[in-house]
């Protein structure tokens, strides 16, 4: 069951809709400051699911929400919200990420 | 009754009486002998502001005349046996998502392309399950000129009244039969053009697919506030797909009794020299009028034929053809088939000598031939 | 506040029946958010979809919708829109659905011109019913009807809709939502036929037996097939051999609209013109 989840109560850059997501790493893969990443979860349709390690570091390029194909991930409208500006340190992290199979830095192992 | 006199063929008096019912929609593909109705319908819809498209294929004529139907028109196609095989698949959609939609198919010869020009009664059976599945089909059978405009007329208020496809069966005989017809004036006909059901509640509590077990959909035009889903799967009060078993169950089962339940307001019959009849001629479509004379001869000869003529061939009239059955010893079913109506009349009188008079080789039956059959018993 | 897809979904029905990294949401997403861009109101919409994975798209957004036989989406349309000449139909359908099953009805919709939007999924394989050959299946791939290696040609999807006579023609793939909006927009703003070839991934049924497992291998295969057409007309024919172009690749907003032209039919049968005659067409054979 989906949920209207256009709100952003939090004040956060990007949130998620966790009844929506399939694990499917698309998210993780477009974001170019290193926000996103994998969690193992046991009870999630592919044994994982979408963390935000990094909100401080969204740059609000809105690709996650666009390529998401489950509508499970929102960005901020840029006039409700301060973003980060791109780093050379989120870029790495990025890059990180994406060799670890798009798992959070701090998860280890095959998904 | 005001009446008015009109000479033309079958075929373009079918597509008169739609558009004086009130169609606006004709989608088809050209194909003997049917082909004049689109003729006649390229001229008649564009006069009335509707539309008249020849597709690319059968299918897609069948199709464009359904989601005409879905969009709230009154829409119809025509065809003859072999285009009614293609749109086969289509009209069980049709029959699932309970979309109006009158379909005339002027019969020929088959199976496959058979005999294009000439005459049969050969898809009796098929317009009875045209696709797969269960459903009760709604079907009607010309038996005069005057049938061929009053039977589509009253096809266009059954498919609204019952929300699915209705045949009119005419054959090439009918069809292409041209001469005086006497018919209802447009007034009459349009004075009794009860439309299909509408919801004008708010849009929340409008679900098309939630009625009575007995009630066909109430689907109201699209574009209009009333935004639901179509679809041939099994479905939802709402239209929505779904697997839910009792949903399923209900879905299929009211199918089939919103047709069973009512068949007192789809059946209609002729009988003719009955009362005193030793001798039971059953026939319809084109084959009728044979039957008729035939029976004129024999009761000048003092042999007593009668004529029991089924105008809705389906739903059949099996209380009616039970009743004779007990009463009446000899019966005998004429059809440009080998029996295939036969079979139903064995079926509803629970007899087995029912005799049959068939003929398949594209040409009508004579009245001679009706006589001497008889004389046979 | 993000954008609010919500307006435009049956939320009940999230979250989607496809499977996990599947480009038909993605465009599902595009589509809403061109819709949204236009301002046009969901009352006025009519999609209209076929069977297959793509299928499911009618049921999932609250517009007008239907879901109809395999691959007849542009025939059921075809009525749909004649009747409403001034609505937006929109068909959605698969390769196989689109180009094989319904090839007949997509190149006659091209030819007619009539104003629908035709947007097919081309995930270069049969999805739902579990990895079959289609049209647009790439010579030499693994299909479960043939594991030998397909040896079937394929379809190019534009060419075909630009040789049949759709008026705007383009590609694009779920790469990249922006752009697929941007296409989803002007396809609804032009009158006439829109046939848009949208490449999809489907990691599941075309990419595990072909070395693409994942969304993101799949995805990295489109890449690697597509190029924009400006830098695909600078290449030598061999060079544009195992490229498709993406972008607009015909736009003619002069073309005759199949609804336009059948209203001067009937103008001619209400007496307000004559007939028409090939002097009121600038094309004469």
């Amino acid at each position: 069951m989906g949920t209207a989840m256009t709100e952003n109560v939090n004040n956060a850059p990007v949130w998620v809709n966790t009844s929506n997501c399939k694990a499917c790493d698309i998210c993780v893969s477009v974001c170019p400051s290193g926000v996103l990443g994998m969690r193992y979860d046991s009870t999630s349709t592919l044994g994982a699911m979408i963390s935000i390690d990094h909100p401080e570091a969204c740059i609000g390029c809105n690709e996650c929400e666009l390529t998401c194909p489950d509508f499970a991930i929102y960005v901020a409208d840029k006039k409700d919200y301060k973003f980060a500006k791109l780093t050379d340190d989120a870029k790495e992290r990025q890059a990180a990420i994406v060799a670890n199979n798009f798992m959070s830095l701090d998860q280890q192992g095959v998904k | 009754m005001g009446t008015r006199e009109v000479i033309s063929t079958g075929n373009e008096l079918s597509a008169l009486a739609a558009k004086d019912a009130g169609c606006t929609f004709f989608g088809g593909y050209p194909i003997t002998p049917s082909s004049e109705v689109m003729h006649e319908m390229s001229d008649l819809m564009p006069a009335v502001g509707g539309v008249c498209i020849q597709m690319e294929d059968e299918i897609a004529g069948v199709a464009a005349a359904i989601g005409a139907g879905m969009a709230g028109v009154r829409t119809m196609t025509a065809t003859s046996g072999p285009g009614i095989s293609l749109k086969a698949e289509n009209l069980g959609l049709a029959q699932m998502a309970e979309v109006p939609l009158v379909v005339v198919n002027v019969m020929r010869g088959g199976p496959s392309t058979g005999l294009p020009t000439r005459v049969s009664q050969g898809d009796v059976a098929q317009a009875k399950n045209p696709s797969h599945g269960d459903y009760k089909s709604i079907t009607l059978c010309a038996g005069s000129l005057a049938e061929c405009y009053t039977e589509t007329v009253r096809a266009f208020n059954l498919a609204d009244r019952f929300m699915q496809p209705v045949f009119v069966l005419l054959d090439e005989t009918i069809g292409h039969m041209h001469g005086k017809a006497m018919l209802p004036t447009e007034e009459e006909v349009r004075d009794g053009i009860v439309p299909r059901k509408s919801f004008d509640g708010p849009a929340e509590e409008y679900f098309p697919y939630e009625c009575e077990h007995d009630q066909p959909a109430v689907l109201n035009p699209m574009f209009k506030g009333y935004r639901y889903h179509f679809t041939g799967l099994h479905h939802d009060k709402k239209g929505f797909p779904t697997e839910e078993i009792e949903t399923c169950r209900k879905l299929i089962q009211r199918l089939e009794d919103k047709v069973e339940l009512h068949k007192d307001e789809i059946e209609s019959n002729e009988e003719f020299f009955i009362d005193d009849a030793e001798i039971l001629i059953i026939a319809y479509g084109s084959v009728s009028l044979a039957a008729k004379e035939a029976i004129r001869h024999l009761r000048a000869e003092g042999i007593k034929a009668g004529l029991f003529r089924p105008i809705t061939l389906w739903p059949s009239p099996q209380d009616r053809m039970r009743e004779l059955g007990a009463k009446i010893p000899k019966i005998l079913v004429v059809e440009l088939n080998i029996g295939q109506y036969r079979d139903e009349v064995q079926r509803s009188t629970g007899r087995l000598d029912i005799n049959g008079l068939f003929k398949v080789n594209g040409r009508p039956i004579s009245p001679y031939e009706i006589v001497n059959k008889v004389k046979e018993l | 506040m993000a954008f609010n897809y919500d307006k435009y979904l049956r939320l009940e029905k999230m979250p989607t029946l496809w499977c996990w990294g599947c480009g038909d949401g993605v465009i599902l997403k595009a589509f809403v958010r061109a819709i949204d861009k236009l301002g046009i109101n969901r009352d006025d919409v009519c999609v209209v979809s076929g069977i297959g994975c793509s299928g499911r798209f009618s049921s999932y957004v609250d517009f007008n919708t239907v879901h109809t036989t395999h691959g007849r989406t542009v025939a059921f349309a075809t009525g749909i829109k004649l009747v409403n000449p001034d609505k937006h139909v929109i068909c959605v359908a698969g390769d196989g659905d689109a180009l094989a099953i319904g090839g007949n009805h997509t190149i006659h919709g091209c030819r007619r011109n009539i104003d629908i939007t035709m947007i097919i999924i081309n995930n270069f394989i049969y999805g739902l019913t579990n990895s079959q050959t289609s049209p647009t299946t790439p010579k030499g791939m693994w299909t479960v009807s043939q594991k030998a290696g397909n040896i079937d040609p394929t379809f190019d999807t534009c060419n075909l809709a630009i040789a049949s006579g759709a008026s705007f023609v383009a590609r694009e793939s779920m790469l990249d939502p922006k752009k697929l909006e941007k296409v989803f927009v002007k396809a609804l703003e032009h009158r006439g036929f829109a046939c848009l070839d949208i490449l999809s991934n489907c990691h599941i049924n075309l990419g595990r037996k072909n070395k693409m497992a994942s969304a993101m291998e799949n995805l990295e295969w489109i890449d690697s097939i597509t190029m924009p057409k400006k830098k695909y007309d600078a290449l030598t024919p061999e060079e544009q051999t195992n490229l498709l172009p993406t972008g607009i690749l015909k736009e003619d907003t002069e073309a005759d609209e199949y609804c336009d032209m059948y209203a001067e039919i009937i103008k001619v049968h209400q007496g307000q013109r004559k007939t028409i005659s090939q002097d009121d067409f600038t094309k004469k054979i």
